[in-house]
């Protein structure tokens, strides 16, 4: 997962006020049917300083503005999602999960239909599907130490981080099918608009050219990182938030290309018979709104899917947004993953291992 | 006939393992059942979670590399791990202690922590390599790490200690007189070792070679981050059907595949011993 170490940064007063538009469902309505239900909102999100900037930006205002009290679960696991549906025993409201997860969940008819009556849909650059809502983007790209390869020595697109003759040196790619299937053939020169339905023969094709380059498929996202810092590779597919954290903690020579990047989306959904539905709707609601989604991503160094929180993030943070207008960047589509994945994917570690 | 005698060993037993064999049985026995019958997709019985695995050259790939590493990493543990045993067992009870501690700091520490650490240790420039570049006045890169030796070697130093204590237990339990009147009659040291310290901790090393070898087939993440393309382990496809695709036939198909291989053995070795002795 490319959740960031995020600096810790406070919500700032202004944001908090701001953006009040996309309302919320009356209080004390949600609150009488949350005793009635029993229990608390459960909110599954990511550990470590991921849940640190959802609890700041989004968790605790949330419970401040509504009075519905909120726990944070960490990890979301499909297969406990899975389990719950099936044994009839949901226990947990909203997940917090990348795209392949997300959709493959979606197929399996894991979520409840989003009400988006409260959310402000104008202002969001990816509309939520009937069951999904785009929470964030992350941009996955190369990442190079830059006193080692300054530039014109370092790749910068993917076209060139497959061309070994003119950058030669060890790489990394992530041990999965998604992600390197549209690295391999954005390296071909496949447009990004025209990406789906990929081309597979094409990709691995591609794939084959760059087998010897790579020192390991990635299986953990930290290892995007430690592998250039040890050494072991001179340039690393990574992400943009990953790159940022690393810099932040100082001491790490170590930089992003923005001149080319995979973007993909983290998404919120609600589980299926969730004990308590229209509050999960309320807060997913909030999460969309400007000013939540600026003050949490100030800290998730992650894009905003609301374009107006773009304005209110802090400058040190703007920098590390990636660009989504059609270009030479592309965004993974979740739903043609979710009809293909376990195929391809059993395909690609067969392949890895011949 | 029953005689009072044996009632009351009855009664002794039931009282004694009684309660540990409920428990299993709730908490191994049943859930295992389940795994069965989730194999052959529960109500809607079906062959094709094994015939897909049968057909798979991922799954027999897997299979083999999983074995492999983990014979390796069980034979570089006991033999890594033998010696520390005998060394303890040589201590005083005080200093035998802390130095159990010791053994068992491994395991308090994260595993991708350590992983970074091998990189460090084992990396293109890690420390074995600096060393080597050093001594030999050229730029040595011994290919250590994203392979089955580096894999072998993160494994082994997480299960050094499965061996160490039950190895420790053996050797605790020889009676000391035994290694003394040897001595007496002139045996010399290596001897004293091979007819009598050795034989009388086998059962010991069996206990930990096997403990090791089975927990070695459930590992996951050190061939993860130490491992190359080719060290895929039977986990990572379990996790792959329960957590990926969510396809949880396949799962449980691998599980019962695991354990029917791992019964296999079992009886092959029992057999064996039977054998011997006949």
């Amino acid at each position: 997962m490319s959740h960031s170490r995020a600096v810790s940064h406070k919500v700032r007063r202004r944001n908090f006020c701001l953006g009040g538009a996309s309302a919320l469902a009356a209080p004390f309505i949600s609150r009488r049917s949350l005793a009635r239900s029993g229990g608390e909102l459960v909110f599954v999100s990511w550990g470590g300083s991921y849940h640190n900037a959802v609890r700041k930006g989004l968790v605790e205002p949330f419970m401040a503005e509504t009075g519905i009290h909120v726990t944070m679960v960490d990890t979301p696991d499909l297969a406990k999602v899975k389990a719950q549906i099936l044994s009839g025993n949901v226990e947990w409201d909203i997940f917090d999960s990348p795209g392949p997860l997300a959709a493959t969940g979606s197929r399996e008819g894991y979520w409840e239909a989003l009400d988006t009556t409260h959310f402000p849909l104008s202002e969001l650059s990816v509309q939520p599907t009937h069951d999904l809502a785009p929470f964030c983007l992350t941009a996955g790209g190369i990442a190079y130490d830059p006193r080692e390869f300054p530039d014109g020595r370092h790749p910068r697109t993917f076209a060139e981080y497959f061309d070994t003759k003119r950058f030669p040196g060890l790489r990394t790619l992530r041990n999965r099918v998604s992600e390197t299937l549209e690295v391999a053939l954005l390296a071909d020169g496949v447009a990004p608009d025209q990406l789906y339905p990929l081309d597979v023969e094409r990709g691995f094709r591609m794939l084959d050219t760059i087998k010897p380059s790579i020192i390991k498929w990635v299986e953990a996202t930290t290892q995007t990182i430690t592998m250039l810092e040890a050494g072991e590779a001179d340039f690393s597919y990574s992400y943009a938030s990953r790159v940022q954290a690393a810099q932040a903690s100082g001491g790490v020579s170590i930089d992003f290309s923005f001149a080319q990047t995979l973007n993909f989306l983290e998404y919120l959904s609600i589980l299926k018979g969730a004990p308590h539905r229209d509050e999960a709707m309320q807060f997913v609601a909030f999460a969309l709104r400007a000013d939540r989604q600026a003050a949490t991503m100030d800290m998730l160094v992650n894009r905003p899917v609301n374009e107006k929180a773009m304005g209110m993030l802090s400058e040190r943070v703007q920098r590390w947004m990636p660009d989504i207008n059609p270009g030479r960047n592309a965004l993974v589509n979740d739903a043609w993953w979710a009809q293909n994945y376990s195929g391809l994917e059993r395909r690609f570690k067969e392949w890895t291992l011949s | 006939m029953t005689t009072p005698a044996m009632t009351r060993d009855r009664t002794g037993a039931l009282c004694t393992i009684g309660p540990a064999a409920v428990f299993m049985v709730g908490i191994v026995g049943i859930p295992l059942l389940y795994i069965f019958y989730v194999s052959f997709n529960g109500l809607h019985f079906s062959f094709y979670a094994y015939v897909t695995l049968l057909s798979s050259r991922l799954f027999f790939q897997s299979l083999w590399s999983t074995f492999e590493t983990s014979i390796l990493a069980t034979v570089l543990s006991v033999l890594l791990g033998y010696p520390v045993a005998i060394h303890l067992a040589r201590q005083s009870p005080r200093r035998r202690a802390l130095m159990m501690i010791l053994v068992l700091m491994p395991f308090w520490t994260s595993i991708l922590v350590k992983s970074y650490a091998f990189t460090i240790i084992l990396g293109r420039r890690g420390l074995i390599n600096s060393a080597l570049s050093y001594l030999v006045g050229h730029k040595v890169a011994l290919p250590l790490l994203f392979n089955k030796f580096a894999v072998v070697i993160g494994m082994a130093n997480y299960l050094v200690p499965f061996v160490i204590f039950p190895v420790l237990a053996s050797l605790l339990a020889i009676d000391p007189a035994l290694g003394r009147a040897a001595t007496l009659m002139g045996a010399h040291p290596l001897r004293v070792f091979r007819q009598i310290t050795l034989p009388l901790s086998l059962p010991g090393v069996i206990a930990g070679a096997s403990s090791t070898f089975i927990i070695s087939l459930g590992f996951f993440v050190v061939p993860a981050l130490l491992g190359g393309r080719h060290d895929v382990m039977l986990a990572n496809l379990v996790d792959f059907y329960t957590r990926e695709t969510l396809d949880w036939s396949a799962a449980a198909a691998i599980g019962m595949c695991l354990l029917a291989i791992i019964g296999l053995c079992g009886v092959m070795a029992a057999t064996l011993r039977k054998v011997r002795r006949a």
